[in-house]
């Protein structure tokens, strides 16, 4: 029998949402016995020491003089990353520093402190990442599976998608219907609201958040939590340039999406400008 | 004397206790924390809005909390009302997010620190209840659907219905791990081989939020802040230091009272008021959800630009208190105080803090138990 991989899970600067968030994986327990996880930073485990990993998961960022485990939080990730075949970033703070700090591979869009350990990393941001991104990336990890990478390092099979992908408010995106307010099942949330999902690479209109929900289901917009823009300024309103969002769609030219917008507009959709509850055909 | 120094992990980060010991047993601990994220620096001239998707990423277990009172806080500053609805949605939303808590940090904190334990059925436990927050605010952890005016989302009557079965399942389901009665097999298991007396605290109770079933037996305007030798800041109220959390708010139920007046401010009750909340918590939601009337408004605009505001709300670890002062819809100020720093500031042997009282006379094997019975946040309290 081969042995099981060995996985060392290390917290750097983090809220711990990364791994609460696994936590909710369905299947966790399938994962967690096909290795041996020898550290992570709640659940029961050995005594920390430094050696050397399979696989090494970061959640949190970097930061200068910051303590963790009595050793200097830069050095210890350095230290590991150099004794790990692998390296697996989980959150928006490990990928790109997120609220906390300096992202390992990215420091927001320029390149991070460990950026030259770039092929032996996987990012999985998100704030939190979803579980089965995490799941995703373990499995095909361990398993040898060659995982397809964009330019930052994600797996495209989850990042190549937009948010936006799959949202139940998406008929309103089509015929250009605005919410007016928050706590209203009509509407789309990208007129006024904020929403960056037509922009933001993810996948949680596509495989739901605990399996049930996303943010925009719940009336609550995108905030582009996999980028490493965020937290942008002003978070619950759409930026506008002339009238329309500041960043409209990926893949669309400004023009193309004003002519289009246009068109929607003037050619009203009336089922849809009413309150779902007081139609009646 | 001896002093010996111990870092202590799987606390949602972690803390360092310096254990002055004489033959093996506690004089006195030394508490410190010496992480220090900078959240309320972090707020500072952003839109006031933006603290809603700020201030959840304090924490990923108890991160609901932090948006609650951050709506609280900002509703206050800006006189807003909420609906009865969306006050509803807040207290099943955070009810169910104690409850995830504390199963847990019953199952992956505390046990192990004293013996080995399958956690996987807390985990099975904890997803569902995660389900039912998902279902209302989206997703959990770090949802931003609670916002200063009400809620974001806006309910139909199937999902009500889901929710409530939810509740009702799980609720059966906790009976194996705590009954109504307060019989619990892994709880006198733990106990095995402890005395059911150790770690006394203060026996002072302070309760400042009213989210819930929960009664504030006290006013926030007594409430003091004060530097400590680590980066933690010690909490008093009126001077002392106060103990806050599942025991402090349920000493009225007779159930809890009882292990109380047996065993007082034990590592044990404290333990069985934690545990015993659970079920309260579930009573409770299946009661209020009858109480949402579906066509109710969801949210109301706030209107108002400026203002001061407090909010208080009862979170899993105790009293969580968020400040903030806005000027022309901009953060100029914003100020975070919680449980965690109420139940360890790090005071001295003459006065010491709840968790400092705990520890003192025990044997220093048992550091590590009494110290997480409080059930730390460490990045709560390193904002």
């Amino acid at each position: 029998m081969h042995s099981k991989p060995k996985v060392l899970w290390i917290d750097g600067v983090s809220c711990y949402g990364c791994s609460h968030s696994f936590y909710n994986y369905p299947q966790i327990k399938e994962i967690l016995n096909k290795i041996e996880l020898i550290y992570h930073p709640l659940l029961p485990s050995s005594e920390f020491k430094i050696q050397k990993s399979d696989l090494l998961i970061i959640e949190g960022a970097l930061k200068n003089n910051f303590s963790r485990l009595d050793y200097n939080l830069n050095e210890l990730i350095s230290k590991l990353i150099k004794l790990s075949k692998k390296v697996l970033l989980i959150g928006t703070c490990a990928v790109y520093g997120g609220m906390f700090g300096e992202g390992i591979l990215f420091d927001k869009d320029k390149e991070g402190k460990f950026y030259k350990c770039h092929e032996k990393m996987i990012s999985i941001p998100g704030c939190p990442p979803h579980p089965e991104w995490i799941a995703y990336a373990i499995e095909m990890i361990i398993e040898n599976k060659k995982i397809l990478l964009d330019k930052e390092n994600r797996p495209k099979e989850i990042f190549t998608y937009t948010s936006h992908m799959g949202c139940v408010r998406n008929e309103y995106f089509e015929w250009k219907i605005d919410a007016d307010n928050f706590g209203e099942k009509e509407g789309c949330l990208f007129y006024h609201q904020g929403c960056q999902g037509p922009f933001t690479h993810s996948s949680c209109n596509r495989i739901l958040w605990n399996e049930v929900n996303s943010k925009p289901r719940a009336g609550t917009p995108c905030f582009g939590c996999t980028e490493k823009t965020f937290p942008k300024k002003n978070l619950f309103e759409t930026e506008t340039f002339m009238g329309i969002p500041a960043n409209i769609p990926l893949g669309v030219s400004k023009r193309a999406y004003l002519t289009l917008s246009g068109v929607a507009k003037s050619l009203k959709n009336e089922r849809l400008s009413k309150r779902l509850i007081d139609e009646d055909n | 004397m001896k002093i010996t120094k111990k870092i202590i992990t799987k606390i949602e980060g972690e803390a360092t206790l310096k254990i002055h010991k004489k033959n093996n047993i506690i004089e006195f601990a030394e508490i410190e924390f010496w992480q220090y994220r900078g959240m309320e620096e972090f707020l500072k001239n952003r839109p006031y809005m933006d603290a809603c998707v700020i201030n959840p990423r304090i924490c990923g277990i108890c991160g609901h909390s932090h948006l609650i009172a951050t709506s609280k806080a900002i509703e206050d500053a800006l006189d807003v009302k909420i609906t009865k609805k969306a006050e509803i949605l807040r207290d099943i939303t955070l009810g169910l997010e104690i409850i995830q808590n504390h199963i847990k940090w019953f199952y992956l904190t505390l046990y192990p620190s004293v013996k080995s334990k399958d956690y996987f059925k807390a985990l099975e436990f904890t997803k569902e209840i995660s389900k039912i927050i998902a279902l209302i605010a989206g997703q959990f952890p770090h949802n931003s659907y609670s916002i200063p005016g009400g809620v974001t989302c806006d309910l139909t009557n199937l999902e009500l219905i889901k929710i409530k079965n939810y509740l009702s399942e799980l609720f059966n389901k906790y009976q194996h791990i705590m009954d109504i009665e307060g019989k619990s097999n892994d709880l006198e298991e733990l106990f095995s081989d402890i005395p059911k007396t150790t770690g006394k605290g203060l026996n002072r109770f302070l309760v400042l939020g009213d989210n819930l079933f929960f009664k504030s037996n006290g006013d926030v305007k007594y409430i003091k802040e004060e530097k400590s030798t680590s980066l933690n800041k010690n909490v008093m109220y009126k001077d002392k230091y106060f103990e806050v959390g599942p025991l402090a708010r349920n000493l009225d139920n007779k159930i809890i009272k009882k292990i109380y007046e047996t065993f007082t401010d034990s590592v044990y009750t404290r333990i069985f008021a934690r545990l015993y909340e659970v079920n309260l918590i579930f009573l409770y939601l299946l009661e209020i959800i009858d109480n949402i009337e579906i066509n109710e408004k969801n949210y109301t605009k706030p209107l108002k630009k400026s203002g001061k505001g407090i909010g208080v709300v009862e979170a899993p670890r105790g009293s969580l208190i968020h400040e903030i002062e806005i000027e022309n819809g901009f953060v100029k100020k914003y100020n975070i105080i919680v449980p965690t720093q109420f139940n360890l500031s790090n005071s001295t042997k003459e006065n010491p803090s709840p968790a400092q009282s705990a520890l003192m006379n025990e044997d220093e094997k048992l550091s590590d138990f009494i110290f997480k019975c409080f059930d730390i946040c460490a990045v709560c309290v390193s904002h």
